[in-house]
């Protein structure tokens, strides 16, 4: 089989170890950012009563994640992470469609962005486990029912972050493979089109929902 | 032509990622045509909610497909790193 494309990256020596940065990946995560910076000073630029399409859109997300977050979370407790869950999913969400323009691959088929990301979520729920219930609260809740639960409560952490990441990862991944080789024996007649609106949009959107909710669901979980 | 070591792991591999990926896709197939099964039982009772029923159906089957792209990245892994 030959070679159908290849990851480049850029290695670092440095004092005895190496470094080693996936360049495309950031290069596509800082094309998302600069997206979203545009989007969100031109929704939020005149705050008109009769708004505009942009701002239409702006208002759209704020208002479903708000709400999402308060009836999850809390009142006092989800105003305050309101904000971090509406970026989380317009970060995915854009990262997801970045790979129908055609020469640009989404930042999310790499394992870093989607961990980076699945960490990020657990320490921000224990973070708030620990500041809402307090540090012997929240260690006495790893012995709960019995003192023999502690191995399983710490793997069952782990194994939410672990299956958050992978889930995003292998759809968008694999997503992308199979339109590379189904592209390549179709000599990219028909099907591709398709493929990339299915894969891109519909599971694209899909996936970053899940990923956002099940955050959500996580911080309230810890932070009861 | 004699067969090497190199070939009977490369064989192995490619022979572990069919089964992976091959029963790895039966669970997911079930369990989300049981969910698609009783929200089409749910609209057929209360018309009216469909939309609230139809995305709650799908958000279900993406966490419950989760198992099957763990064998894909399993299958994935023997094929183009082992």
């Amino acid at each position: 089989m030959q070679e159908l494309g290849k990851i480049h990256q850029l290695i670092i020596h440095f004092m005895g170890h190496d470094l080693t940065f996936n360049v495309e990946v950031m290069i596509m995560t800082w094309i998302v950012i600069a997206f979203l910076i545009i989007f969100g000073i031109s929704a939020a630029g005149k705050k008109s009563i009769l708004p505009g399409p942009i701002q239409i859109v702006g208002e759209l997300f704020v208002e479903q994640f708000f709400s999402l977050a308060e009836e999850t979370i809390g009142e006092e407790l989800g105003k305050k992470y309101a904000p971090l869950i509406c970026a989380l999913f317009m970060f995915l969400v854009l990262s997801n469609w970045l790979g129908i323009i055609p020469h640009l691959d989404e930042p999310t088929k790499d394992l870093n962005t989607t961990l980076g990301l699945g960490l990020m979520g657990c320490f921000i729920a224990h973070y708030t486990a620990i500041k809402e219930k307090g540090l012997k609260t929240y260690l006495k809740g790893y012995i709960e029912p019995f003192f023999m639960m502690l191995p399983l409560n710490i793997i069952g952490e782990l194994a939410n972050v672990v299956s958050i990441s992978f889930r995003l990862f292998g759809n968008i991944m694999g997503g992308s493979i199979i339109i590379l080789v189904v592209s390549y024996l179709t000599y990219s007649l028909f099907l591709p089109p398709f493929l990339n609106a299915f894969f891109g949009f519909f599971s694209g959107t899909i996936q970053a929902f899940v990923f956002t909710m099940l955050t959500t669901v996580y911080i309230a979980l810890k932070a009861k | 032509m004699a067969i090497e070591g190199a070939d009977i792991i490369k064989a192995a591999a490619c022979l572990g990622a069919g089964i992976s990926m091959g029963l790895g896709a039966i669970g997911p197939g079930v369990g989300e045509g049981m969910a698609a099964a009783k929200a089409c039982e749910a609209i057929g009772r209360n018309p009216s909610e469909a939309g609230l029923l139809t995305r709650t159906m799908l958000v279900g089957q993406a966490v419950s497909e989760s198992t099957g792209i763990y064998s894909l990245v399993i299958a994935l892994l023997l094929l183009f790193v082992v």
